[in-house]
């Protein structure tokens, strides 16, 4: 029997997509306690990535001040990342955070050990700071 | 002023718009043989920006229309484009794309989330494009 799928592009079409060992990729490289690799950084200092089941979780721990800003921890979406990481497919996360003052739209993924997370910032409150995004990059510190 | 990281924390002189002129154009795909988006045209009306995609069909381009963009800065504190999100709600698939520009190179990710019953993964692509220009 053939199956026709709906798509936008022909990459909805890859058979690895349908494949059922892609929705079982391995997440351990993502899964750990992640630190910055610039000791200076003014933005997040540390990611843990924890999964319970088939949910990813995502705590992140801003710089603050005076020390360090636990944001609220939220479930992510794997998502199959056909890119090839080391000649292993691999996934990508996309977590959304919701602090009320500010929203992050977030991705992570692994590059060669390293984790790379991409931010899309908005605030929501009438401080007049732009919108804008950002890139940082970390170490496995489990 | 409230942050959750004190890269947030900045003095704004006064709240203005921020300055897309980087965003505009023609922006093609840097691989040949991509199977996703084929170009990606950046439009500016009235100081709101969108986008157009051309992705890659079995037998031709399909154009997906347009969608309104949301355009980020590199910094809180910045007032140029350094980026943009967007969203294409197909009905079996929503598309999120987040781009970044970096050495005039746009990075696009594209975050793919299927919501029939095919049974397909989600799944992630990273592109890179090239704004067209008549320089050299």
């Amino acid at each position: 029997m053939t199956q026709t799928f709906e798509f936008k592009q022909s990459g909805d079409l890859d058979p690895a997509l349908s494949d059922p060992a892609t929705r079982k990729l391995s997440a351990g490289k993502l899964i750990g306690r992640w630190v910055n690799t610039d000791p200076d950084t003014r933005g997040i200092a540390a990611i843990v990535i924890e999964r319970n089941d088939e949910h990813f979780s995502v705590g992140v721990r801003g710089v603050g001040a005076d020390g360090l800003i636990d944001w609220p921890t939220t479930r992510a979406t794997a998502l199959a990342n056909l890119e090839e990481e080391a000649g292993q497919r691999a996934v990508a996360l996309a977590a959304d955070f919701d602090l009320g003052f500010m929203r992050a739209e977030t991705y992570l993924r692994v590059n060669k050990g390293v984790l790379v997370i991409v931010l899309f910032v908005t605030f929501r409150d009438d401080s007049g700071r732009s919108n804008y995004l950002n890139r940082e990059f970390f170490y496995r510190r489990d | 002023m409230q942050f959750a990281q004190i890269c947030d924390r900045v003095n704004v002189d006064a709240a203005g718009p921020i300055d897309i002129r980087a965003l505009p154009g023609t922006w093609v795909n840097s691989n040949p043989d991509t199977n996703g988006i084929a170009r990606i045209v950046m439009s500016e009306s009235l100081g709101n920006l969108s986008l157009q995609i051309y992705a890659i069909g079995p037998d031709r381009l399909i154009d997906w229309g347009t969608a309104a963009v949301n355009v980020f800065a590199s910094t809180p504190s910045s007032r140029v484009a350094a980026g943009f999100t967007c969203v294409y709600d197909f009905g079996f698939v929503e598309t999120r794309l987040q781009g970044m520009i970096m050495k005039g190179l746009l990075i696009l990710a594209q975050l793919h989330s299927f919501k029939d019953e095919s049974r397909r993964a989600d799944y992630f692509v990273r592109e890179y494009f090239a704004l067209t220009h008549e320089q050299y």
